[in-house]
């Protein structure tokens, strides 16, 4: 089994980032967690990896994103991420993890194939293993 | 001729001695007694012979005069025939029944019409005006007398009047008689014939037609009739207006007859529903349109009406007739309810946002705990004390997870009424449901009776079906009685158009007397368990309902519960 090199978490709540570190590097799923805590920041940091021509530069292989958060949410994000400004990014796949229960988001995300699961908070080991077996398929 | 014969008689014998004794005088003067036998011959003679002449004379007068009488008398008797055959037919061909009257002797003659129109026998057919009179309805009769004599009084020709006669079978005729006086030559009535005509039928289309119209006058809706001129397609003159019309227009009948409809037509009359009025009045089809109109005061108000056409007999198009409905408070409710609706609507749509919302709030530092403790629970602690509050926050997190989730799940079921149904194997159902208890199976061991072969499978929502069998399963084996070993018998039945589920425990029961009511409320609880977070059977009945089914409980007091589900097929 692989073990991923970089994930990115895009969360602003900051429990929920540090859960995602610890729970990650517990079940060795990745060797980084970087984090964001908007959609803003996250799409800075594909802005930095976009024009820096460090080619050595990791570049995230998964990214778990939250709904609900200030400046830019989930939603805004998958909008810019999914345009043809971050083109070069589009094979990142993208795990949404969150507490709402409005089944329009879920049906919403039906609607963005870049989306590969859709998760309920918190993310938990059991969860972890499962992701696995799905990205190795 | 008697008399004339007599007088004939008389001067033929006077003149006959007369002229013997002139005869005799003369010959016995002129002529000698030799002479006088010769002479009194011829005498004789020429007296015969003037006899003859004046006898054949007469005779041949008389035959002539007798011959005209005859042919006069003839011919009256023909004309007499012709006339009482005519009568006869006349009398036949009007169906008619004639009375002849001769009132001096009070005698009556009827015809055959007494027996075809009335049904009487002719034996039982009185002679008498009495009889006749008797025949007549009671509240007619005075009425009717009164008025005959003071005709016969009054001694004009013609009389007529209406009443009721009585059959032989004890019905009555309403009847138009007419009469016809005759009178002596000093002006006194003597005789009166009469026809009557049964008009029963006449009578009573005219007051089936009264009732008919009574219906026009009477009803609460308007109703407009206008001619239909169709050919010059304009909008057709009005003819009549009943009295709802008046009250609902403004306008009195005749005001409004032979004017056109359009005086109720306005500014704010919906044009298009104007145009299918039109249209309609050119194809000559019958139509139903809203629109605003105007009452004479110009008021508004709005009124639905339907438009009919009226044909003829040759199929043209002879009238329309149309009904209308002052329908401004039902409008004015429709806007209301609309205007309730969309409140309300939106109402529904805030709240259920709002209930996401603070689910997801609620939601988001709950499962930061959870991710906390499942972390804590790799790190050893020493201390006792910090462990068994550790263990105590554990548990009280994830009651308190389990209620939101629970909570969750009925937002979801009342947020989605129609669900996806499919084809769901009950047992299959059953399968999955115990193994999500089978630890709690495992340890308590009920004996579990299942008889699903009438309805192995069902047509439902399989998440709904699996999470209702899952609560009431998980609460047999939560109030089962610690006397007795738990025993669950669960079946499916299929009853005409409905399948039933029925789900029988011999646990603790509900005491029903007190808890009817509330047994499917949301928090209620009906027994001290730490646990029991007063949701299951709340969210059980939802589900059921949103399946559109019913659910039905029946229980005692440690006796044991039964759940009666049915879904419509």
């Amino acid at each position: 089994m692989i073990m991923l090199e970089q994930i990115l978490c895009i969360d602003d709540d900051p429990i929920t980032l540090m859960l995602c570190k610890k729970v990650i590097s517990k079940s060795s799923f990745s060797h980084e967690v970087i984090t964001a805590q908007n959609g803003e920041e996250a799409l800075h940091h594909f802005n930095v990896l976009k024009y820096t021509n460090d080619k050595a530069k990791k570049r995230p292989e998964l990214i778990f994103l939250d709904l609900n958060m200030p400046i830019m949410g989930g939603w805004e994000f998958l909008d810019h991420f999914t345009s043809s400004d971050y083109i070069e990014f589009n094979t990142v796949p993208v795990i949404v993890l969150s507490s709402t229960i409005d089944p329009e988001d879920l049906a919403k995300a039906k609607k963005y194939p870049i989306i590969i699961d859709f998760l309920s908070k918190p993310i938990t080991q059991p969860m972890l293993e499962y992701l696995k077996k799905k990205i190795d398929l | 001729m008697k008399s004339k014969t007599l007088q004939i008689t008389l001067i033929y014998t006077i003149i006959s001695i007369i002229m013997a004794v002139i005869c005799h005088k003369l010959l016995t003067t002129y002529f000698s007694s030799s002479e006088y036998p010769y002479f009194s011959l011829i005498k004789d003679i020429v007296f015969i012979l003037i006899t003859v002449l004046v006898f054949s004379f007469i005779l041949s007068k008389n035959e002539k005069r007798n011959i005209t009488i005859f042919e006069k008398l003839n011919k009256t008797n023909e004309e007499i025939k012709e006339s009482n055959e005519k009568y006869d037919i006349v009398a036949k061909a009007t169906s008619d029944t004639i009375w002849d009257w001769k009132i001096q002797e009070d005698s009556i003659n009827w015809n055959k019409g007494i027996e075809g129109v009335f049904g009487y026998d002719p034996k039982e057919v009185g002679k008498t005006s009495k009889w006749w009179f008797d025949k007549i309805h009671p509240e007619d009769s005075i009425r009717m007398s009164i008025k005959l004599y003071s005709f016969i009084e009054q001694k004009t020709e013609k009389w007529q009047d209406q009443y009721r006669f009585r059959c032989a079978d004890g019905s009555y005729k309403y009847v138009l008689d007419r009469g016809f006086l005759l009178k002596d030559e000093n002006g006194r009535a003597i005789r009166m014939i009469g026809a009557i005509q049964d008009i029963t039928k006449q009578k009573e289309e005219e007051q089936r037609l009264k009732l008919l119209e009574t219906v026009i006058t009477q009803s609460k809706d308007s109703i407009l009739i206008t001619e239909a001129n169709s050919s010059e397609r304009k909008i057709p003159k009005i003819v009549y207006v009943n009295p709802a019309f008046s009250q609902m227009s403004g306008y009195q009948s005749n005001e409004i007859i032979g004017k056109s409809p359009n005086i109720f037509k306005g500014p704010k009359s919906d044009s298009d529903e104007l145009k299918k009025l039109l249209s309609a009045i050119k194809n000559e089809e019958e139509c139903l349109i809203e629109t605003i109109s105007y009452t004479k005061s110009k008021e508004e108000y709005w009124v639905r009406f339907s438009m009919i056409p009226i044909f003829s007999n040759e199929g043209l198009i002879s009238h329309w007739i149309s009904i209308q409905r002052d329908i401004t408070d039902e409008k004015k409710l429709e806007t209301e309810k609309e205007h309730l609706i969309r409140e309300l609507t939106q109402n529904n749509k805030d709240l259920k946002q709002f209930s996401y919302i603070t689910s997801h709030n609620l939601r988001a530092p709950l499962s930061n705990l959870i991710g906390l403790l499942n972390l804590m629970e790799d790190i050893p602690i020493e201390n006792e004390e910090l462990q068994e509050i550790v263990a105590g926050f554990t548990k009280s997190t994830h009651l308190l997870n389990e209620t939101i989730n629970d909570l969750v799940k009925v937002i979801i079921i009342k947020d989605n009424p129609s669900m996806q149904k499919e084809e769901v194997s009950l047992k299959e159902v059953f399968e999955n449901v115990f193994s999500q208890l089978s630890f709690q199976i495992e340890l308590h061991k009920p004996i579990i009776k299942l008889k699903f072969d009438k309805v192995p499978e069902l047509i439902t929502n399989k998440a709904y079906i699996e999470s209702i069998l899952l609560n009431l399963l998980t609460n047999s084996i939560k109030y089962k009685s610690e006397n007795r070993k738990l025993k669950i018998s669960i079946t499916a039945e299929q009853i005409e158009q409905r399948t039933i589920l029925t789900f029988k425990d011999n646990g603790i029961g509900i005491d029903l007397e007190r808890n009817r009511d509330k047994i499917f409320g949301l928090y209620q609880r009906f027994h001290n368990y730490p646990d029991s977070k007063g949701l299951g059977l709340y969210l059980v009945k939802s589900q059921v309902e949103t399946m559109g089914g019913t659910i039905s409980i029946d229980s005692e007091v440690n006796k044991g519960t039964t759940f009666t589900i049915t879904f419509k097929n």
